[in-house]
């Protein structure tokens, strides 16, 4: 249970991030779009930097993207990779489905299968046992988190 | 030529940082609190592990290879193209980390890999 506690945590927040990140990084080329092309010169590349940080909705992004990576790893401290990483592909799933419903992206067929192609294998995948899927019962201290 | 050789780095590179990284983490143990102290403690050993940052270094390398190939090669290419690294990054969890991969597990695997290669092909404008 703590091992689907901690990776769906870390799908989800990957997911928001990459939805803030692209808004925040949207927001920035559509301010840029007015000098014509993004050149790649160093003031340009300067430019969209120093526009990025002052992004709160970059910052929010960021951040999420780092909570991922430390459930990321905190998962492999007792899951194997040949698990979690398939399993955190579920990640693209929720990416396609959030950028269509917060980004009004549009989404095709090729797309809307290939999502359905990997939630039939990350449930191939969390059916597949294994060694060291479940942490020991009893493990988590604090009252009240998780099951 | 050089666009192969930067998706391959994009490949390797983030399949041994996932492999340095399993290998850095399992050497810490497993986390089993939500003590704040104890987790302060755990973090710092992580990121002074020797494998952990061996991996961080590996995707970082990964990262700008896959800017680099951005640059020589459209998206639809390349973004489809680092799909195998859930192939190649479970072939590393099995020689290196001694995983078991059952069938059923690969075959989920193989499964992710060609759905991520699917979702990653653009839509024809």
């Amino acid at each position: 249970m703590k091992t689907a506690v901690v990776l769906i945590t870390a799908i989800v927040a990957q997911a928001f991030g990459d939805v803030c990140l692209t808004k925040g990084m949207k927001a920035i080329s559509s301010l840029d779009a007015n000098g014509g092309g993004v050149s790649e010169s160093l003031s340009q590349i300067w430019h969209i930097a120093l526009q990025a940080v002052q992004s709160p909705m970059i910052w929010a992004g960021t951040l999420l993207l780092i909570v991922f990576f430390v459930l990321f790893s905190a998962a492999l401290s007792w899951a194997d990779l040949s698990f979690v990483l398939p399993a955190t592909a579920f990640g693209y799933v929720l990416n396609v489905a959030a950028g269509a419903y917060f980004l009004g992206e549009s989404v095709s067929r090729t797309r809307w299968a290939g999502a359905v192609i990997i939630t039939m294998g990350v449930l191939f995948v969390s059916r597949s046992g294994g060694r060291a899927i479940e942490a020991p019962p009893g493990e988590i201290e604090a009252p009240g988190v998780a099951e | 030529m050089i666009t192969a050789l930067l998706i391959a780095l994009v490949v390797l590179g983030g399949s041994a940082g996932d492999v340095f990284i399993t290998k850095g983490m399992k050497q810490l143990g497993e986390i089993s609190t939500l003590n704040p102290g104890r987790l302060a403690g755990i973090f710092v050993r992580a990121i002074t592990n020797g494998y952990f940052l061996t991996g961080v270094f590996c995707m970082a390398v990964s990262y700008f290879s896959f800017l680099g190939a951005l640059r020589l090669a459209d998206l639809s290419l390349v973004l489809p193209a680092t799909s195998i690294s859930f192939v190649i990054a479970t072939i590393g969890a099995r020689l290196f980390l001694k995983e078991t991969i059952s069938r059923v597990r690969w075959a989920g695997i193989l499964l992710v890999c060609i759905g991520v290669a699917l979702i990653s092909i653009p839509a024809q404008p």
